[in-house]
């Protein structure tokens, strides 16, 4: 790219192409399990059949004898365990062993570690470990899990409640009291999983020499989970190396940490040879983290034109058999509390939150936590109530709908302006609202179908300090860049945030890139190695762009004055007045007195071009670490989704998806639309086809890829995207927050779509999935 | 090389042009022969079922998904994997499609998408949306909602001058 072009049109907003795909697409990424070292042992998992039992014996004398098999651990050797809480008196903290001694509260949690020569010859092994289990009774259902006389998870507790946190603004009663209309809704939300194509892995290299720990991770936050090893293991945080090399999706699930992970470092450091898991399919689906599960209680208190007055919201998570480390079960039903009144104007809000213990899968946190399972309670019962007062959905919305600047919520959130009305207004021409309700109404003449749905929707973002305590998570977080200007000139970037899919390699380099006139191909970003990078806390929560613009595009600037020092010496200016453009330190007003990069780069460090003489008292170091923990901060945006229904056999399929999105200032448009559509098939697939199911016993009903339905090209149609670009009124640069906003938002707007189609039967959706069969079981029960 | 013992065999076979041999129990899966004994990691394995669709390569010029396929099955067979497709620092225009049109992010289906995908322009140039789509649906890929991946296979056809 000529000189004079970049100065004059910034990378920061075009769709570069990104420079992490030549590796990917030639196979030449590094995932965990393309990580192979000498004298490599490799575990596998020994998982318990039954939901909830007593291990009364475990005999493991067969395996061990079995030929290649070296260790065989269980509970009786593993003894740590991770402890998960929050500092706030109505947690009551959780301790999750890396395996069990005596118990087992979930069907497929590991009971023994088998560590082999290869990994077929630990799974053989795993078969010959006869296990004793005596069947306690077993809770499934998070509310009958929380009533009284059910089974206890934990003798010890006095419920199975992780924790029951409220929260009260306003007049509420009154507001109740005085409304011409209450609405209520109990909404079940479905159980379903951020399932990654990779699933969990880790190779772990103890070193009994030099005591060094070196792990290679399937994960999302690679110095966050340095630490958390380095204090639940007990090894020294400054022995240990983590790599999180390419990573095949992480959506969420990737930002904890799992017994698998401190069962195959103990194996290595006792063993003192390298040791490599790598989960299987059955594994990921019933033994990793599960998402979602909320059961919603809303109310909301109307005018008779329907204005809103107040909401109530109770929810109910369901946190599986144990607490989620490092981030607990309540990043689903508290978020949802939180976000209750979304985009509408209210004045009184109360809420109160439960995770209670059920036997099975402990859930964590996916890709837009519980902000999914509330939107969708929520834009559901306002759909039922535009119904209900015989409203146009989208008008009842418009009018309660706050204005576009920055508004602070009935629970405390400061939103930081938006286009709130203006992105329904867009999502309804996008999708030609009119034309579709005469086709709609066309169609049911011929007996077909169609409906629409909306879900005006708010992405919290750039997930830090600020919005983690608003949404009731009292931490601080610290992230940090390093940005390098190197000896030849070209230009080194680290950070804690992990890309696996996000394209840091790319985006990041051209906020560099523009801070400091260099050609975007001079800039390399390095993430995922914490001895090559500065501390940070990963990438989940919407975060990275917002982060990254702050901490990297401050340390950018800071090494872009010391530049300017450089080159003022060497082109005998004020650094006042250079510039930096097109690759170079260019004097203003004269662009003939000019430094080419590699020369600033070789002047700082050798004294070239100066005739090494270097001021006395110049520090040279062109580099700079700086941090950036942004105020809380919301994108926002619309989704709509046009569905047709069989009413025979109850097949719901997705016609049409419009998606506005308005994340303030995009760094790379292509990459953004990227991240909805992949966000917005995930929340499809929540709607309609993904769940993590149980039985009455606790037994697990989708352990293969046959059982769980991924959506396929099949299912998801294009998905028609449009941008309203608002700026930030708080975070550096007006960026916010995307990646999530699809799967928050798609599932309501499909879940109205369908309960739009069916309008002429009377039938009130309250759960989802909405599979074939659920939808024949409201059709068969409704009264149209 | 490892000496064979007793149960082991060894194979030989044609991968990407090259004579390779490699050492097999029986039980081993053609994907886990690739991945380890022959070091060609860019063949991902996703679900060990052949419903992911991320194993996929081509043998002697079927696409199969090689996790559910024995290793010593594909003895004296010519395979193609992902590592074969760009020709030094060009990449095969397919590749290029998928780089051009934002068709992977985390890059874990792609190798089997690329393989797919070139399977099926050679089937047919010049395939409409629908087909792509019903084409591609045993492919899972769980970043793109496969809009980037549908843009991409159109980009190919034109590249490759049978698109429209």
């Amino acid at each position: 790219m000529a000189a004079t072009e970049t100065a004059h049109r910034p990378y920061v907003g075009q769709s570069i192409p990104r420079v992490e795909d030549g590796k990917l697409l030639r196979g030449k990424g590094t995932y965990v399990d393309d990580v192979t070292l000498p004298g490599l042992l490799h575990a596998a998992f020994l998982r318990s059949p039954f939901a909830h039992a007593k291990i009364t014996r475990i005999d493991t004398s067969a395996a061990k004898a079995h030929p290649g098999v070296i260790e065989v651990l269980t509970g009786a050797e593993i003894t740590g365990a991770y402890a998960t809480g929050l500092p706030r008196e109505e947690v009551k903290a959780n301790s999750r062993p890396f395996l069990p001694a005596d118990r087992v509260r979930f069907v497929g949690e590991a009971v023994a570690c088998v560590v082999a020569t290869s990994r077929y010859v630990a799974e053989d092994a795993a078969e010959l470990i006869e296990v004793d289990y005596e069947p306690l009774p077993v809770v499934t259902n998070a509310e009958a899990s929380l009533a009284p006389g059910a089974p206890l998870l934990y003798d010890d507790a006095e419920s199975n409640n992780f924790a029951h946190i409220e929260f009260e603004n306003g007049d509420v009663d009154g507001a109740f009291a005085a409304a011409d209309h209450v609405f209520t809704k109990t909404f079940h939300h479905g159980r379903f999983h951020a399932l990654p194509l990779e699933g969990r892995g880790i190779v772990a290299d103890w070193n009994p020499g030099s005591r060094e720990l070196t792990i290679w991770v399937s994960n999302q936050i690679p110095h966050l989970t340095r630490t958390l090893l380095a204090l639940d293991l007990g090894i020294p945080e400054q022995q240990v190396r983590v790599i999180a090399p390419d990573v095949g999706g992480g959506f969420g699930l990737k930002i904890h940490l799992f017994p698998e992970d401190a069962v195959v470092v103990l194996a290595s450091k006792q063993l003192g040879r390298p040791v490599k898991w790598i989960e299987d399919r059955y594994e990921a689906l019933a033994a990793s983290l599960h998402a979602k599960e909320i059961i919603c209680e809303l109310s909301i208190a109307t005018r008779a034109d329907g204005t809103f007055l107040a909401m109530k919201g109770r929810y109910v998570g369901d946190a599986g058999a144990y607490a989620a480390y490092p981030f607990t079960p309540l990043v689903d039903p508290m978020c949802a509390a939180v976000m209750l009144p979304s985009v509408y104007k209210i004045d009184a809000v109360r809420w109160e939150v439960d995770a209670a213990y059920t036997n099975k899968c402990p859930s964590g946190a996916y890709r837009g936590v519980g902000w999914t399972s509330g939107q969708t309670a929520r834009e559901s019962l306002i759909d039922d109530i535009a119904r209900e007062l015989e409203i146009d959905p989208m008008e009842l919305r418009l009018k309660n709908t706050i204005p576009d600047e920055p508004y602070e919520s009935a629970t405390g959130c400061r939103y930081d302006g938006g286009s709130f009305g203006a992105a329904q207004r867009k999502a309804m021409e996008l999708i030609d609202y009119t034309g579709f309700r005469e086709r709609q109404r066309e169609a049911r003449a011929q007996g077909r179908y169609l409906g629409i749905g909306f879900s005006p929707f708010l992405e919290p973002g750039g997930w830090s300090g600020d919005l983690a305590k608003r949404m009731g998570f009292p931490f601080d977080y610290m992230d940090a860049a390093s940005v390098t200007v190197d000896p030849t000139g070209n230009v080194t970037v680290t950070c804690g945030l992990h890309s696996h899919g996000q394209a840091h390699a790319t985006t990041f380099a051209q906020v560099v890139a523009d801070k400091l006139g260099v050609p975007i191909e001079s800039v390399r970003v390095i993430e995922g190695d914490t001895a090559a990078t500065a501390y940070g806390t990963g990438t989940f929560g919407s975060r990275s762009a917002v982060v990254a613009y702050g901490s990297i595009g401050r340390a950018a600037d800071e090494v872009a004055g010391k530049i300017r020092q450089v080159a003022g010496l060497a082109l005998e200016a004020s650094p006042d007045d250079i510039e930096l453009i097109g690759g170079a330190a260019v004097v203003r007003g004269a662009p003939d007195k000019s430094l080419p990069m590699i020369m600033v780069g070789l002047t700082a460090y050798f004294g070239a071009f100066v005739g090494g003489r270097r001021p006395q008292g110049m520090d040279p170091v062109l580099t700079a670490t700086r941090s950036y923990e942004p105020p809380e901060s919301y994108a926002n945006g619309c989704c709509v989704v046009t569905v047709e229904v069989d009413v025979e056999t109850g097949l719901a399929s997705v016609e049409r998806v419009g998606f506005v999105d308005d994340c303030g200032v995009m760094l790379n448009p292509m990459v953004v639309e990227g991240q909805i559509a992949g966000a917005v098939a995930q929340g499809i697939g929540g709607a309609l086809y993904e769940e993590c199911p149980y039985d009455a016993d606790g037994n697990y009903l989708a352990g293969s890829l046959l059982d769980y339905l991924y959506p396929s090209s099949m299912e998801i149609p294009q998905i028609e995207i449009a941008h309203i670009e608002t700026p930030s009124t708080v975070t550096e640069g007006g960026v916010k927050g995307v990646g999530e906003g699809g799967t928050i938002a798609a599932p309501a707007a499909v879940v109205n779509a369908v309960a739009d189609a069916l309008s002429p039967f009377n039938v009130r959706i309250e759960s989802t999935p909405l599979d074939p069969n659920r939808v024949r079981a409201l059709l068969r029960g409704s009264t149209g | 090389m490892a000496r064979v013992v007793e149960g082991e065999s060894i194979v030989s076979l044609t991968v990407n042009g090259e004579a390779r041999r490699g050492i097999a129990e029986p039980r081993l899966l053609l994907a886990d022969f690739l991945r380890s004994e022959l070091g060609l990691t860019g063949t991902h394995v996703g679900c060990e079922q052949g419903v992911c669709g991320s194993c996929t390569i081509r043998l002697d010029g079927d696409l199969v998904r090689a996790c559910t396929m024995f290793a010593v099955q594909a003895d004296g067979a010519s395979i193609e994997t992902v590592e074969g497709l760009a020709n030094g620092d060009e990449l095969h225009p397919v590749q290029q499609a998928f780089h051009e049109r934002h068709g992977l992010q985390c890059g874990f289906c792609t190798p089997g998408l690329l393989l797919a995908t070139i399977d099926l322009l050679e089937r047919n140039p010049d395939p409409t949306e629908d087909e792509i789509r019903e084409e591609l649906s045993g492919h899972v890929c769980r970043c793109t909602g496969y809009v980037g991946v549908v843009d991409a296979v159109k980009e190919a056809a034109r590249k490759l001058g049978g698109g429209r």
